[in-house]
């Protein structure tokens, strides 16, 4: 048994580890350290089985959730350092080194910072903890999307990204401050405590959620706050641009179902607190599935689908029960939901990659007769699409019926209704590119060639993809009964 | 404090703080911020906040704007260039702001515990430095290491993007 500080204590030293190896190390091949990241965040994810569950405090949950969105955490990371492999020379073309590999050590080094944000975030149950390592994650996200400091494309989804993110930050600070004000605690075990004990005036509170909702809204990029995510998502390194949309996705997530639990149960607030997220949600999937309609470039047709995705898991959360204070199959949903989302979402942009550095674009014309260049590959993203349109047999479909049936047990008919038009939608973009990889004549014939470390995180991302979606019960006992706040705050003989 | 030394304080933070935005000149807009930093560190003295009210001039209206004014005169960045008026985006954003200040304004006339007057705390004078180093060195520690990996992740971001040559 380790205590559980002990991962992200792990990952932290792993990172500064990595930049002291690159500032003394005098090869110029920084690949090696991608390797031994991605070699120790393995590891990572079979120790984290053995965390000790009573080594939590205040600011800081070990529970089943926490573990849970952990080990995401650590697979996205380790499936990003993959891609940033097989994308370091793109990258080291806009890079204005003097060395081959210039700049590329800092590149493999922030997504480890970023993985110790995202593992801080499933555990924090503190707003302080919350807020502080949600920055660590947006400042690190930051500096990633504009790395490509001679693309300016790049340059500008970056400057897009940092003047929205301070933005939502400054909404969820002013929310955070509204809640603290008003029940005197950032714990949010504590707050559940006051709210319950005090009597809180309803219409603050609500105004200090709305605010906090704001906040999130633009993290998790659910509508109206989505209107960055085409063109960052866009103008960022591919590898970067799935980091954001399943890494930041997840964690936002985690961080809404922590902080809504404490209000859930208060009456006047919950309801109308689901009534807005569930309004969020309709928006969300139409808006996501209806523009991704009739994009041509894949990396935004991507941003689209991942607005669309957001939309469902916000049908999740908004059935989640407001009589309860916890979370049952509305929890289960979200937490499949983001499982097979990282899936094939991951495996996506790790073909993306492959192939954009072959065809020299992302466009889906590019994908043109990929099945004559490289079976392989084409039967991945083959098994990618098919899932994230969410076809039986695949994570993508369990995940949706989770979401659905979790939506029609809290009674909400419209969302499953609005859900299943845009799932309709979204099967024709989705097999779009399936056409042009399988019915297009390919406009280049050269077959292409794939390392063999992205060939394995291809094949055991197909593989699972298949596996969770026939037998999702490993997933499903590991989300099972999520631990309910603590019934009284466990802290304040500390204050 | 006295309401009126209070009204003049937050006035005063924010008509410059309105002002930085809307100066063309970046010398101008940071010294309207280093103004409006002052009035609020005048506001947390009024609530007897003395430390955060120095380290409010120390840091921000001290350290961190002569960086920028270093800064703004070292890139030699000339007053802004008239843009012309988008006008739907003004008045998108101008009605965002008018909903949201309707909506605080709102919130405000119901809220009660807003209107009532505190009573003035126990002992005239709070060991504030010494409250706030404890917390963050006892209870509050875990939040307070986490920012200082947060500014190491700042610090590689700044190199990185800003070095003119990599290594």
């Amino acid at each position: 048994m380790i205590p559980s500080l002990s991962l992200e204590i792990t990952v932290l030293l792993l990172g500064i580890l990595m930049l002291l190896v690159e500032s003394f190390s005098r090869s110029d091949d920084k690949r090696g350290l991608a390797k031994m990241a991605i070699g120790i965040l393995s590891a990572l994810v079979g120790f984290s089985f053995f965390v000790d569950p009573a080594s939590g405090n205040a600011f800081y949950a070990v529970d089943a959730t926490a573990h849970f969105f952990k080990v995401l955490a650590l697979l996205t990371t380790i499936v990003v350092l993959i891609m940033a492999l097989e994308y370091s020379s793109v990258l080291a073309k806009y890079l204005p080194g003097v060395t081959p590999g210039a700049g590329l050590g800092e590149f493999y080094s922030l997504p480890v910072f970023t993985c110790a944000g995202l593992m801080f975030m499933a555990s924090a149950v503190d707003f302080l903890l919350i807020f502080v390592s949600l920055e660590l994650v947006t400042i690190s996200f930051y500096i990633l999307v504009a790395y490509m400091r001679r693309h300016t494309a790049s340059l500008e989804a970056g400057v897009k990204y940092l003047i929205l993110g301070a933005l939502s930050t400054g909404f969820l600070v002013y929310g955070i401050t509204w809640i603290f004000g008003l029940t005197g605690e950032t714990n949010l075990a504590a707050i559940q405590h006051a709210l319950a004990t005090k009597a809180v005036a309803t219409t603050p509170l609500l105004f200090g959620l709305m605010l906090l909702l704001t906040g999130l809204g633009f993290k998790v990029a659910a509508v109206p706050f989505q209107l960055w995510v085409p063109d960052v998502y866009q103008g960022a390194p591919t590898p970067i641009t799935a980091f954001l949309s399943v890494g930041s996705k997840a964690a936002g997530f985690v961080v809404l179902l922590r902080v809504l639990q404490p209000f859930l149960g208060v009456p006047g607030v919950g309801v109308k607190v689901l009534a807005v997220l569930a309004l969020m949600a309709a928006l969300t999937m139409l808006y996501g599935n209806l523009a991704a309609l009739p994009q041509d470039n894949f990396k935004r047709l991507l941003a689209y689908s991942s607005i669309g995705h957001a939309g469902y898991l916000l049908v999740a959360v908004a059935s989640v029960s407001d009589t309860k204070a916890t979370f049952g199959s509305a929890g289960v949903a979200v937490g499949f939901y983001l499982a097979g989302y990282l899936l094939m979402t991951l495996l996506s942009f790790l073909v993306l990659i492959v192939v954009a550095r072959h065809s020299r674009g992302d466009d889906i014309l590019h994908f043109n007769g990929l099945a004559k260049r490289s079976p392989f590959l084409a039967f991945a993203l083959l098994t990618a699409m098919l899932s994230l349109a969410g076809v039986p047999f695949t994570a993508g479909f369990i995940g949706k019926f989770l979401v659905f049936a979790a939506a029609v047990q809290a009674g909400k008919f419209w969302l499953v209704a609005i859900g299943i038009l845009t799932v309709a939608a979204g099967f024709y973009y989705y097999l779009r590119i399936v056409a042009a990889m399988y019915w297009h004549e390919p406009g280049d014939t050269t077959p292409i060639t794939i390392a063999p470390l992205t060939r394995t995180a291809i094949g055991a991302l197909t593989f699972a993809v298949f596996v969770f979606g026939i037998f999702p019960q490993p997933i499903l006992r590991q989300l099972k009964d999520p631990a309910p706040l603590p019934a009284t705050p466990v802290h304040t003989a500390a204050r | 404090m006295s309401p009126i030394l209070f009204y003049i304080f937050a006035a005063m933070t924010l008509v410059f703080a309105v002002a930085v935005v809307a100066n063309r000149n970046p010398v101008a807009s940071a010294l309207s911020l280093v103004v409006s930093f002052l009035g609020l560190a005048a506001l947390f003295v009024g609530l007897d906040a003395y430390f955060i009210a120095v380290i409010q001039v120390l840091v921000y209206a001290g350290a961190v704007m002569v960086l920028f004014l270093f800064i703004i005169m070292l890139l030699n960045i000339q007053a802004e260039e008239r843009r012309k008026i988008n006008v739907p985006a003004y008045a998108a954003g101008g009605l965002v702001t008018v909903a949201f200040i309707a909506q605080l304004w709102f919130v405000l006339q119901k809220f009660e515990l807003g209107k009532t007057a505190f009573a003035p705390l126990a002992e005239k004078h709070v060991d504030d430095v010494r409250n706030v180093g404890n917390t963050l060195f006892s209870t509050h520690n875990l939040p307070f290491q986490v920012i200082g990996v947060l500014i190491l992740v700042a610090t590689i971001g700044v190199v990185v993007l800003s070095k003119r040559e990599l290594k």
